[in-house]
């Protein structure tokens, strides 16, 4: 196909730069304006770089984006540089994950450097992203998440930084580290409250935080959903708040049947989703624990 | 009243076809119970079917209508973080126009030594920065709170008459079920099944209009967003163009310097 002969145009195109860029560095190209072909030579990389795009020789592409970013850092150019250095983030991404991360990295430093935090913040995000689905690495996810929404909050896009969270306190919830979890339901549920579109999400929120006081403890559980109603009356006419309540009783009385009955019957109107299911296993576990404790 | 007759034609002929194969099936051990008993059973079973299917239905629309709830919220939020984004982005282009503004002026005073001096002379500019330097958070539209207040009154009003309609169904399959409990013992379950089977159903019936009125106002409140929205991207277009014009000025002075 087309393909191979770009491959081929691709390495004749880096060669080409390779030696333009020595002949910069020896005396005469310093003499003649060496910026001039420092900038030809990041133009011929990022052009082979392309063109390893189109042949889908992802990893020779990520390098020749480097190089060019490489160069641009010397040439002073910072914005050129971040962008080439993204570039080979997003190739290197089908490739080969951690070079790919080593590159956004590299990105995100310059960016902060020059005060662009959204952009930062938006590469942070991407990087946890490919550590939640490759790398498999939930506690530096949790890291970037993090990271990204307090640039997000530094530049008072609170939506933005709001997502970010809900992903930190669905994986904390996950990872048993329910005191941040429940802060940072709390915290989403009362901005939400006040805001006239966010508040019909506000009543899911409340019942997440509710459901990981419940993991800790039941009476934990109680007083909560006594606030979350004070604070958001409409909170008591959802179906949320009436499960709750019901799976309150049912711990209680230390009754497991009860306690599958109520689920089911809030699974035949709103499905549950893979976290919420796992959520009330556990609250199901303690409860049978606790049965087994008082035989 | 209303559940036997809703039936269609098609099903009125499997239902007697069905009555009299079943009451062919039972024929030897109910040679005591009469014809129009038998009749009468299988009526009953009919309606209970009719109504366990009315009642499974409306769990189904009532999750539906949760369900479009819940994309309902989602789809707010992102709506939010757009329009803030929108926001960001019509800053951003406000402040490159103040740095072309001051570009211009270094152009003009490198291209003539008079232009030099009349800038030198020109009052200083007070390098107005765009008012929300320190950004402002998002504030979403707030046309909603008429809306809500509104459709409040208007439940209020639905919800007044709906149990006037629930006190008419109830009465009406009373009057019918008494009957039934005088001529055979059978009729006494259904009639407490069937009873339940009306609560249900009311009950989801009610949760029904809860949900589709909070539905009506997300809708509105979308729409308005969505609105605001559409302004704020039609100006964003007109700055953009406008920086593009001038930015494609300065490179051409730029270009003619040399």
């Amino acid at each position: 196909m087309d393909n191979s002969g770009k491959e081929k145009e691709a390495s004749a195109l880096i060669a080409e730069a390779e030696k333009k860029l020595k002949s910069s560095q020896s005396f005469f190209g310093a003499l003649f304006g060496g910026s001039s072909k420092m900038e030809e030579a990041c133009d011929m990389y990022a052009r082979a770089a392309n063109m390893y795009k189109m042949a889908k020789n992802w990893c020779a592409a990520g390098n020749a984006f480097s190089q060019a970013a490489r160069l641009h850092l010397q040439m002073q150019s910072k914005h050129d540089a971040a962008t080439n250095f993204i570039d080979a983030g997003n190739a290197f991404k089908k490739a080969d994950p951690q070079e790919a991360i080593n590159c956004l990295n590299r990105a995100i430093e310059i960016y902060t450097d020059m005060g662009r935090f959204t952009i930062a913040a938006k590469h942070h995000i991407s990087i946890a992203e490919i550590y939640e689905t490759e790398l498999v690495d939930i506690d530096t996810a949790i890291a970037h998440y993090e990271q990204a929404a307090d640039y997000y909050k530094g530049e008072e896009s609170t939506s933005s930084a709001n997502k970010c969270l809900l992903k930190v306190a669905v994986y904390a919830a996950q990872l048993e580290q329910y005191q941040k979890a429940i802060e940072i339901y709390e915290q989403v549920g009362t901005n939400a409250m006040d805001s006239t579109l966010l508040k019909y999400s506000a009543k899911d929120y409340f019942f997440k935080a509710a459901l990981c006081h419940f993991c800790v403890d039941m009476l934990n559980a109680k007083l909560a959903l006594q606030k979350y109603e004070e604070m958001f009356p409409a909170f008591s006419d959802s179906r949320e708040c009436k499960l709750l309540k019901k799976l309150l009783d049912a711990c209680e009385e230390q009754n497991v049947d009860v306690y599958t009955d109520a689920v089911k019957e809030y699974d035949t109107i709103s499905r549950l989703d893979q976290w919420l299911t796992t959520m009330l296993l556990r609250i199901k576990k303690t409860i049978e624990e606790d049965e087994s404790d008082l035989r | 009243m209303a559940y036997p007759r809703t039936h269609n034609p098609f099903a009125d002929d499997e239902e007697e076809e069905q009555c009299r194969s079943s009451g062919g099936f039972d024929d030897p051990q109910e040679r005591g119970m009469s014809e129009a008993e038998s009749k009468q059973r299988c009526l009953q079973q009919e309606v209970m079917r009719t109504a366990k299917s009315a009642v499974d239905s409306s769990h189904r629309s009532l999750g539906l209508i949760y369900e479009s709830e819940k994309i309902g919220a989602e789809t707010a939020e992102e709506l939010m973080r757009q329009g803030e984004a929108l926001k960001r982005s019509e800053r951003m282009v406000d402040n490159m126009g103040q740095d072309l503004k001051t570009s211009q002026k270094h152009i003009n005073s490198i291209k003539s030594v008079w232009g030099g001096l009349v800038t030198y002379f020109t009052a200083k500019p007070e390098t107005t920065k765009p008012l929300p330097e320190e950004p402002v958070a998002y504030q979403a539209s707030s046309k909603l709170q008429n809306a809500m207040s509104h459709s409040q009154e208007h439940e209020g009003k639905y919800q007044a008459s709906h149990p006037n309609l629930r006190k008419l169904d109830i009465g009406g399959f009373g009057a019918f079920a008494s009957d039934d409990s005088s001529s055979s013992q059978n009729g006494y379950p259904a009639n407490r099944q069937l009873r339940a089977a009306h609560q249900t159903l009311d009950n989801n019936l009610d949760e029904m209009s809860l949900g589709l009125g909070r539905l009506k106002n997300l809708g509105l409140g979308l729409q308005s967003e969505i609105e605001n929205q559409d302004t704020s991207l039609d100006n964003l277009l007109g700055k953009v163009d406008k920086l593009d014009l001038k930015i494609n000025n300065t490179n051409h002075q730029i270009k003619n310097l040399k």
